[in-house]
């Protein structure tokens, strides 16, 4: 009876499922019509979620809808370059542009973008049933306008953590040894003291056995923003210097003396703390961007470190690229005292919420057809499998898929903390102009790196040039 | 008078091409160095600054260090592939086993775009990793770190453009030697003139123009010089290889200062046209004189 009674209930259960399937492909068909044959083109960086888009999502949606996506994935600086140039010229190359979260600021003050909500909202005929903007998380708040309308339809969203390396860490021996020379327990650090104890303690247990690890990655490149980046974004509010020590509600002030926090005493712990790691990184450190430190840690050269959660996924769970298939956990990032009780109270974060959303250029001419298929990639149905093969979770209804549960296992509970934890971390700070300033500061700080200023002297020049740059931009006054 | 029309008949399609591509782009560049435009300023607008762009840039110690590191590498670049690119000439003119083979290899590099030859040289120079790195410290202790030292970089950059760009001297070279008239050569032998005597007085007042030629592109090429070291080291360590191309990449692209970074493009062209000049005076007016 039992049995009877399951297979009438998986049965109603598969032709309800088929209907609504059907109904939904229903709505796709007859919304897209009047587009048929009409080719989208978009522009994003080639990043696993993006190739994700271009090789299954896009060919999805073109033979549900015969609306062709072409897809264009490029590195970095060439996507901004390609999107700036086509929203700024007006031609209206392109119908979707990668927005990164730090440069949705940029964009927004410049009328770049689309307002998603309110297009949809005069249009009803294009909103699709399975698409809702409350089926996001939070990181939708990033791309959200003053009205809060929806700017870009979020299709990546991963947070910068601590990865170490589970197999040293729990290493009987190696925890002997280390309890030996340091007196406590090895476990992933919590304080900055404790993570450069640990550094220092893989290093030398690398020299000691003639093996190729080191103690901690560091995104140190010496001629590229990636650095810049870890500290600004990583290391700093760790120590609790939040918006790169930018008080924007005070007339952009950077330095200390004008109430800024860029060159505070804190800073220069920070950044000092930071440099000193790298005696205990891999020598390609100095060399290193958020790619290169993936790979290291990934070639399994070092026991711990500050990872992109994008990497997280592939290192942990590729063997086809990682030699550390299994062996890796993820923690929070190590903090000064005070930093998470500041962070609690909403005063602060512990690190970078980083991704990126689709957004629609206002120089588009093909609004709708794009609007369909920013609501398609969108929806809670397609995002499992994209999370599997790609770790970003962007709707709250994924965190919950068994498939997604079966590769938080993988990633040593990672998603799980992206849900849990995602509230500590934040994205970049809402400066229409971070990469004018970035690349203002960008020369100081490569020449901090190379000894060629003292931290101090460096982090004094780089809030000098921070509010005059800003003066020169015309947002300090 | 109707080959004449027929010349111009055969240029058009060019010169409408170089016009709309070369000339207005070019027109608008310099219209664009007399404003200060930022699209994510305050102010997103063009705004007319006069000549505050070219005053500023006499002060820009970022420009002009990338000028001085910039000249620098033209220098060591240019001058290398000249002595290197002739040596190997004289080589190729004589037969030798395995000669066509080694002279495909050697004209390898010229087939690769600048941006493989930044990520292949990157893979090699990775500290530790890289195989230039690991047997230069195996065999010879010494320890090489492009991204601590400058003049590893510095040194690492030129060694890269010399290996890429000495096959072209070496096929232009040969090209001139070949074509050279041996009596001259058998003259000044019967004269007695030893082989110093004969390069310094004969072949290379006769392949001057040659080398003229191929100097301009390399200098041209090298003044230019972005991809290559974009991909090695992004400019770093510090600004030790920030050449002019890369600083106005980082002007224009990520800090999209319109105004001044076309500024500096301008002034770039005006230096590389003088450098030119003082180039062809140098090595060619005095033997036009001569004739």
């Amino acid at each position: 009876m039992k049995t009877v009674f399951k297979l009438a209930a998986s049965a109603l259960a598969l032709s309800f499922a088929t209907g609504m399937a059907n109904a939904d492909d229903a709505f796709w068909k007859e919304a897209a019509a009047p587009y048929e044959g009409v080719t989208l083109r978009g522009v994003t960086e080639s990043s696993p979620p993006s190739l994700y888009i271009r090789e299954v999502l896009a060919p999805e949606f073109e033979e549900l809808t015969g609306i062709r996506v072409d897809i264009e994935t490029t590195s970095w600086d060439q996507m901004f370059d390609k999107a700036i140039k086509d929203m700024e010229a007006g031609t209206g190359i392109y119908d979707m542009v990668y927005i990164e979260q730090d440069i949705v600021y940029s964009y927004l003050a410049r009328d770049f973008l689309t307002d998603t909500t309110q297009l949809l909202a005069d249009n009803p005929a294009l909103k699709a049933p399975t698409y809702d903007e409350a089926n996001f998380t939070t990181f939708a708040d990033y791309f959200k306008g003053e009205n809060g309308h929806l700017y870009g339809i979020p299709m990546e969203a991963f947070i910068k953590i601590y990865l170490y390396r589970t197999d040293l860490f729990g290493d009987p021996d190696i925890q002997a040894a280390f309890k030996e020379k340091t007196g406590r327990d090895l476990a992933p650090a919590t304080t900055h003291a404790e993570y450069t104890e640990i550094a220092k303690f893989f290093y030398e247990y690398g020299q000691e056995n003639d093996l190729q690890l080191w103690g901690a990655t560091v995104q140190g490149h010496t001629g590229h923003a990636a650095s810049w980046y870890e500290y600004v974004e990583t290391v700093a509010p760790t120590f609790g210097i939040y918006n790169w020590g930018i008080d924007a509600d005070n007339n952009y002030a950077a330095s200390v003396a004008n109430g800024g926090e860029m060159n505070s005493d804190t800073a220069k712990e920070a950044l000092q703390w930071w440099l000193d790691l790298r005696q205990y990184a891999p020598p390609e450190s100095n060399q290193s961007t958020w790619t290169e430190v993936g790979t290291t840690f990934g070639a399994g050269r070092a026991a711990q470190g500050l990872v992109y959660g994008e990497n997280a996924g592939w290192i942990a769970a590729d063997d086809t690229k990682s030699l550390v298939v299994g062996k890796v956990g993820v923690a929070l990032p190590p903090l000064a005292e005070g930093v998470m009780e500041e962070v609690e109270n909403g005063e602060g974060y512990i690190g970078y919420y980083d991704g990126g959303a689709f957004g629609l250029p206002s120089t588009s001419k093909k609004k709708e057809a794009a609007a369909l298929f920013l609501q398609y990639i969108g929806q809670n149905e397609v995002q499992p499998d994209w999370a599997v093969a790609a770790p970003r979770v962007t709707n709250t209804a994924t965190y919950d898929d068994p498939k997604v549960q079966d590769m938080n296992e993988e990633l040593g509970g990672y998603y799980d903390m992206l849900k849990d934890k995602g509230y500590l971390f934040a994205g970049a700070p809402a400066y229409p102009f971070h990469a004018q300033l970035r690349e203002a500061m960008a020369p100081t700080f490569y020449n901090i790196l190379t000894g060629d200023l003292t931290v101090s002297e460096g982090l004094d020049k780089m809030a000098e040039i921070a509010e005059a740059t800003l003066t020169e931009l015309g947002y300090r006054k | 008078m109707q080959s004449n029309r027929l010349g111009w008949i055969l240029l058009a399609p060019t010169l409408v091409i170089l016009f709309f591509f070369g000339v207005l782009p070019f027109i608008y560049v310099v219209y664009v160095s007399f404003h200060q435009w930022n699209p994510f300023a305050a102010d997103p607008t063009m705004i007319f600054n006069g000549a505050d762009n070219f005053r500023k840039i006499v002060f820009d110690t970022e420009f002009l260090n990338s000028v001085g590191v910039t000249v620098l590498f033209v220098l060591f670049a240019v001058i290398s592939e000249l002595v290197v690119g002739y040596i190997l000439a004289q080589a190729f003119m004589k037969e030798f086993p395995g000669k066509a083979i080694f002279r495909t290899i050697h004209t390898l590099p010229l087939i690769m775009a600048p941006i493989i030859v930044g990520s292949v040289w990157k893979l090699m120079m990775t500290p530790s990793i890289g195989i230039i790195p690991h047997y230069l410290n195996e065999w010879f202790g010494i320890t090489v770190n492009i991204g601590m030292s400058p003049v590893a970089a510095f040194t690492t950059i030129i060694v890269m453009d010399i290996w890429h760009w000495t096959p072209l001297v070496t096929l232009t070279l040969i090209a001139a030697l070949v074509s050279l008239p041996p009596d001259p050569f058998k003259q000044a032998q019967i004269d007695g003139a030893n082989k110093r005597q004969i390069f310094f007085h004969i072949t290379v007042p006769m392949i001057a123009p040659a080398v003229v030629a191929t100097v301009f592109i390399r200098l041209m090429d090298a003044l230019r010089t972005v991809d290559e070291v974009w991909m090695l080291t992004g400019g770093g360590p510090g600004s030790a290889t920030r050449f002019v191309g890369v600083h106005i990449f980082k002007e224009v692209f990520p800090k999209t200062n319109y105004g001044y970074g076309s500024t500096i493009s301008v002034i770039v062209l005006y230096l590389t046209i003088v450098a030119c000049w003082l180039l062809y005076v140098t090595m060619l007016a005095p033997r036009n004189k001569k004739e």
